[in-house]
């Protein structure tokens, strides 16, 4: 029975970290980039759902429609005004950058909002439902669910649209992209907003499950660096199926082993991974990356 | 009047001083701490700085020279810093051995870390080194009845040479300027060795490096182990001088990226770069402090963050190789 509660206590976790995920290895599809900002972009999400909850009593799944167009924007500037000149140099010219980005969102959070752990405590927060001895908590569920539906709606508008067509094939081949017509900045642009949109619905659902505080950021980030690579870097489903994996092995080591070593066993994993089969385990092939 | 122009650019030349170049920079860094002596605010901020300094050229080597970009140099600092103060805390062993001890502690891990991650290309070399150095946090934290946890250790103060606790400022100023001299001389070296231009052949284009007869392999493992051991010389040097060690802080992705920032912001792959850059970050911060009071942590880190966005993005080559170039009206080498 106890494996049975780790099974689904994880995947559920598991579908919000695959959605986090999504977004970068989106972002590392299209633009070849390892984006850092990444896991403070859901910081920020979550600290925009808890002042709209606290200050204008927006409830989080309302609060949504704020969140997303805002973190939108938010990719779209970073990208715009940083990343778009630092991606013409070297994988490590946007790695730095990225970094800087995120040691200056980090230390903003810091001063505005000082180092208190947050979280909204709305009418779901500690609600659970009970089946025989199965426990589930709502918000984790009401996250997984949303989770699933936004992913659901991101592989519809890659597969369906023509932007999302344009962006799939970006990342396939960014040079016969080009040839066929498709902008490359706006392609883009458009990924970076993407992308951070995601982490924002996922910073969303998630701000009544954590408390929010301005380092958050960095625990999310390693988790989904894990993820992505685990999936293969730049693969969409390999995203998703890495990130309700390692939800799975996160909380089953928490159990066994304990929450402060549980990252002990994820890192080893991501470090195995990275040695013996960098293209990840549902990649085919490792990813070109321009030196 | 353009003779004397070309005449005085000339004499301008950072990069390869004159040895009278030389001899006034011995002088003044001999004299230096001794100017400084009633102003110890200013000499701790310069001792910090040489201590950076030498990290960050240590990081340099392996980062700049071989083009490794590792993001978890953090790893060795602490084992240094651990190793020294462990061995002088249960063992009572002088933190001269003891440092000794962590830079061949550090040099092994170097090597190791260097042969799983040699077919890990880009950006999976950077995340590689950041997952080690997570790892080695955690188990400081959790290896409780090794390290205290989170606790940290407290190095006791027991003045002596042999304890390398010293009640003036000036003898930790000249160790720490002695563990700087390490990685640039190094660095001077590899710009005039085969060693040194093997391993710059590996970091500009690896294939041909290869097909011309170079043992990358060899080349990368051997950088990576040296500039872990002089990391972990400069951990040990740092546990000393400040007395008191943590795993959040020393095994921090902070540490690693401020070695990072300091060699890019003075010039990746040059020998003074990583000095300048720390000189510049160090300066900046004491600064800082002193125009808001240490009142918040957060505007430096900002600084540095924007100054790292504002190097990637304007002097990607670092400080050092623009000046050079600006002074010397582009001819001659970095």
């Amino acid at each position: 029975m106890i494996f049975l509660q780790l099974l689904i206590s994880g995947i559920l976790i598991g579908g919000v970290y695959a959605l986090i995920s999504l977004g970068l290895t989106l972002i590392f599809g299209v633009m070849r980039i390892v984006n850092f900002v990444h896991g403070d972009m859901l910081m920020v999400a979550m600290y925009l759902s808890y002042w709209l909850f606290t200050l204008y009593s927006v409830e989080l799944y309302t609060g949504l429609f704020l969140v997303i167009p805002v973190l939108a924007a938010l990719g779209a500037l970073i990208y715009w005004g940083v990343i778009r000149f630092a991606i013409r140099r070297s994988h490590e010219a946007s790695i730095l950058a990225t970094i800087g980005i995120s040691i200056v969102i980090q230390n903003a959070a810091l001063l505005l909002w000082s180092s208190d752990y947050r979280s909204v405590h709305n009418e779901w927060a500690t609600h659970s439902l009970q089946w025989g001895d199965l426990r589930i908590s709502a918000p984790l569920l009401i996250a997984f669910i949303g989770a699933l539906l936004v992913t659901g709606l991101v592989f519809a508008f890659l597969h369906y649209t023509y932007l999302g067509k344009a962006i799939r094939a970006a990342s396939m081949d960014r040079f016969a992209a080009i040839l066929m017509g498709v902008n490359p900045q706006r392609i883009f642009t458009v990924s970076f907003a993407i992308g951070t949109a995601l982490v924002g619905v996922a910073g969303a659902l998630l701000s009544s499950v954590y408390a929010v505080h301005p380092t958050l950021g960095t625990q999310f980030l390693l988790i989904s660096f894990v993820v992505v690579v685990l999936g293969g870097l730049g693969s969409l489903r390999g995203a998703i199926l890495g990130g309700l994996l390692i939800g799975v092995v996160e909380t089953v080591s928490a159990y066994f082993i304990g929450a402060s070593m549980k990252q002990l066993v994820y890192l080893l994993l991501f470090l195995v991974i990275l040695i013996v089969k960098p293209a990840g385990l549902f990649g085919k092939r490792i990813p070109e990356v321009n030196q | 009047m353009m003779n004397v122009m070309t005449e005085v650019k000339k004499q301008r030349n950072f990069a390869y001083p004159s040895a009278r170049g030389y001899g006034a920079a011995a002088l003044l860094l001999t004299l230096l701490p001794f100017l400084l002596q009633n102003q110890l605010y200013y000499l701790d901020t310069l001792i910090l700085a040489l201590l950076w300094a030498s990290a960050a050229g240590a990081w340099n080597l392996a980062g700049g020279y071989g083009g490794l970009l590792s993001l978890g140099h953090a790893a060795f600092f602490g084992i240094g810093a651990y190793t020294s103060s462990l061995l002088f805390v249960k063992l009572n062993v002088s933190p001269w051995l003891g440092m000794v001890a962590g830079a061949v502690l550090a040099g092994l891990m170097g090597w190791f870390i260097g042969m799983i991650t040699l077919r890990m290309k880009g950006p999976f070399f950077g995340l590689a080194t950041i997952a080690i150095s997570e790892v080695l946090m955690i188990t400081a934290v959790n290896w409780t009845e090794l390290t205290q946890g989170s606790q940290g250790v407290n190095i006791p103060y027991k003045p002596g040479f042999v304890n390398m606790a010293f009640d003036s400022k000036i003898p930790y100023y000249f160790i720490a300027l002695a563990i700087c001299l390490v990685p640039y001389l190094l660095a001077r070296w590899l710009k005039e060795s085969k060693f040194g231009y093997e391993l710059m052949a590996v970091r500009d284009n690896e294939a041909a490096a290869q097909a011309l007869g170079i043992h990358t392999v060899r080349v990368k493992v051997v950088i990576i182990a040296v500039s872990s051991s002089i990391t972990a010389m400069a951990g040990a040097f740092y546990a000393q001088y400040v007395t008191v060690i943590e795993p959040y802080h020393e095994f921090s992705f902070s540490v690693s990226i401020q070695m990072v920032l300091m060699a890019m912001i003075g010039g990746l792959g040059t020998a003074s770069g990583p000095i300048f850059g720390s000189l510049v970050v160090t300066g900046l911060d004491t600064f800082l402090r002193d125009v808001f009071q240490g009142a918040q942590g957060g505007i430096q880190a900002m600084m540095y963050g924007s100054l790292l966005v504002l190097v990637v993005l304007f002097v990607p080559e670092g400080l050092i190789p623009w000046f050079t170039r600006r002074f010397r009206s582009g001819k001659g080498e970095k």
